[in-house]
């Protein structure tokens, strides 16, 4: 009798055997999938930075209080002073008209010939990180109410712009997340088809043998899951690479801008489109198989 | 797999969870009872066939073109179900199992057909150990078993080697060793030898045989009249959905006295006309199944 090892196969039995017949098929599938995963992932990286952005600028601790052209010295005197004890207040810089006028005129000339009336005077602050909004929105309010003061701009605006912007960027993230599942669906199916097509004899031998429904089912929902997951995993290197690139070359004007540097998809953001590959994958063969051949 | 019994090829785990009852080695391993099938109502394949088949038995099924012999099989096997009427395998009425329970019973059947129905694609040892693999054995055991299987039908040694390049016979071969290798009580074959010559028709009818020395029962579907007169084997003739049993086979017809119902029976092909059909009484072991 021949011995076992030389009549065993060199792969592993089961549920790979069938696949291995197929890659291209498999390839141009991961592929197609990764393309649509690139969409969702884009859009996760651009909300992503935006909320880094949005949390610097609301932890950007500035605010400027704009004085009257009535208010004295010895007022704004006790003002800085009590400002300088207030908890959360890092720094306070007097800015007098002149030297509005003289930091504005440097950077646009336009402007050179408007009086140095035109430019209040302000106190600049400086807050210390740990200040919230909702903190320095109180400060807001009571230096308004001071006699001296003629406003106070905390930029907070900006944050609540950024705020909705991000909003925005979520609410695009999740359409292109319904669109991505639609084409993960999609691809998933049709490939199942043509798998259970080009394989026809492999369940017609399985039936033949004895094989459970879930036993036949098995190899296709693992490939399936494999598909997803490769495909999610493939866009997020593609993604990776392009971030790379782009980092590159435009960080440092970037970080001007925005104040951040931009970073890529966090490591459980990543793992989780991995995941969420993985298993719509494998949903998705399981349902198209039970309603193509109830097998 | 050598020396395996009769009793002992019975699988105790027909249905997982059930119990093996002793008194069902005592059954035939078949019974049909009765049945009916037809696929257009004016055309029954099977009227109100009924038959026995006990543990152990090789019986040719025989019959001319659409005279029910692969239907039959199909309604062992479950591709088909019964109209009416019962058929009891190893006692239990198969008939009218349950979808989740039919894997179970294909596995205790094990199953030749014409084509062959291997996958080219995969190897030889590939298509022989998948139905090991779907019981569940460790890879250890199956890779023990399939040599085995492939040894018993001459293909040692021949493991690695792609179905798709394999002759003919050989293919036969693998399907035979695909069917043996679970030790199944029961071995239907489906015309095995329709696509292949005549010698190799006999040496396929002599694995077959082998096979059945060893204990198993074997349901031999064929319309190849030289194959029936190799052996004296019991045959069971269908025609217009009734069977008629040949306890003795039809190996020596001189000493056979056939009725003329029988003789026209017989008369399905031009193989069959060299055929003497002298009119015989029941005595000679020629009765009507149905």
């Amino acid at each position: 009798m021949q011995s076992a090892s030389s009549i065993a196969p060199r792969g592993r039995l089961g549920a790979w055997r069938a696949g291995r017949s197929d890659w291209r098929l498999q390839a141009l599938t991961i592929f197609s999938l990764s393309v649509a995963f690139i969409c969702l992932a884009a859009s996760l990286l651009v909300v992503t930075n935006i909320d880094a952005v949005r949390d610097r600028w609301s932890r950007a601790g500035r605010a400027t209080i704009y004085l009257r052209d009535t208010a004295k010295d010895a007022e704004v005197g006790v003002l800085m002073e009590a400002l300088a004890q207030t908890k959360g207040v890092a720094k306070v810089r007097k800015v007098s008209s002149e030297e509005a006028r003289r930091e504005i005129v440097a950077s646009d000339d336009a402007l050179a010939a408007l009086p140095p009336q035109a430019f209040p005077g302000s106190l600049e602050l400086s807050f210390s990180d740990e200040i919230t909004d909702t903190e320095l929105g109180e400060i807001a309010l009571k230096l308004r109410a001071l006699p001296a003061v003629e406003t106070v701009e905390t930029y907070q605006r900006w944050t609540e712009r950024l705020g909705s912007l991000l909003g925005g960027g979520v609410t695009a993230a999740a359409c292109l997340a319904i669109i991505v599942l639609a084409a993960v669906v999609s691809v998933v199916s049709s490939t199942m088809r043509l798998l259970l097509q080009r394989r026809k004899i492999e369940v017609e031998v399985l039936k033949l043998v004895g094989a459970t429904d879930a036993f036949v089912r098995r190899p296709f929902v693992t490939e399936g899951a494999t598909q997803g997951a490769l495909g999610a995993a493939l866009a997020i290197v593609i993604l990776g690479g392009l971030f790379l690139i782009v980092r590159g070359r435009f960080d440092q004007q970037l970080a001007n801008l925005l104040g951040v540097s931009p970073t890529f998809l966090p490591w459980p953001i990543a793992l989780g489109m991995v995941m969420l590959g993985g298993l719509l994958g494998a949903a998705t063969a399981f349902v198209s198989l039970r309603k193509l051949a109830s097998v | 797999m050598a020396g395996t019994t009769a009793q002992s090829s019975f699988r105790q785990a027909f249905r997982q969870g059930h119990r093996y009852d002793p008194s069902a080695a005592a059954r035939p391993i078949l019974v049909f009872e009765n049945v009916y099938k037809s696929y257009r109502p004016d055309q029954p394949v099977l009227r109100g066939m009924s038959l026995t088949i006990e543990r152990g038995e090789f019986v040719f099924i025989t019959g001319p073109s659409g005279a029910g012999k692969s239907t039959l099989l199909r309604l062992l096997h479950h591709t088909d179900t019964v109209d009416d009427g019962r058929i009891l395998f190893l006692g239990r009425d198969i008939a009218r199992l349950s979808p989740d329970a039919v894997p179970a019973l294909r596995r205790n059947i094990g199953v030749v057909f014409q084509d062959f129905r291997l996958v080219p694609g995969w190897s030889v040892f590939d298509n022989v150990a998948i139905a090991l693999e779907v019981i569940g054995l460790p890879q250890r055991l199956i890779r023990t078993r399939v040599g085995e299987a492939l040894e018993r039908v001459g293909l040692a040694g021949r493991g690695t080697d792609p179905a798709r390049v394999l002759s003919g016979g050989e293919q036969q071969r693998v399907a035979i060793a695909r069917a043996i290798v679970s030790e199944p009580a029961l071995i239907l074959a489906d015309e095995p030898t329709g696509n292949l010559d005549p010698q190799l028709a006999i040496d396929i009818l002599g694995l077959f045989e082998d096979i059945h020395e060893n204990g198993t029962t074997v349901l031999f579907a064929t319309h190849d009249r030289s194959l029936l007169d190799v052996r004296p084997r019991r045959v069971v003739i269908l025609d217009e959905g009734k069977a008629t049993d040949v306890p003795q086979g039809l190996a020596d017809e001189d000493d056979l006295e056939m009725d003329d119902d029988l003789n026209d029976d017989l008369d399905w092909d031009d193989e069959q006309d060299d055929m003497d059909a002298e009119p015989l009484d029941q005595s000679s072991g020629v009765r009507q199944s149905a």
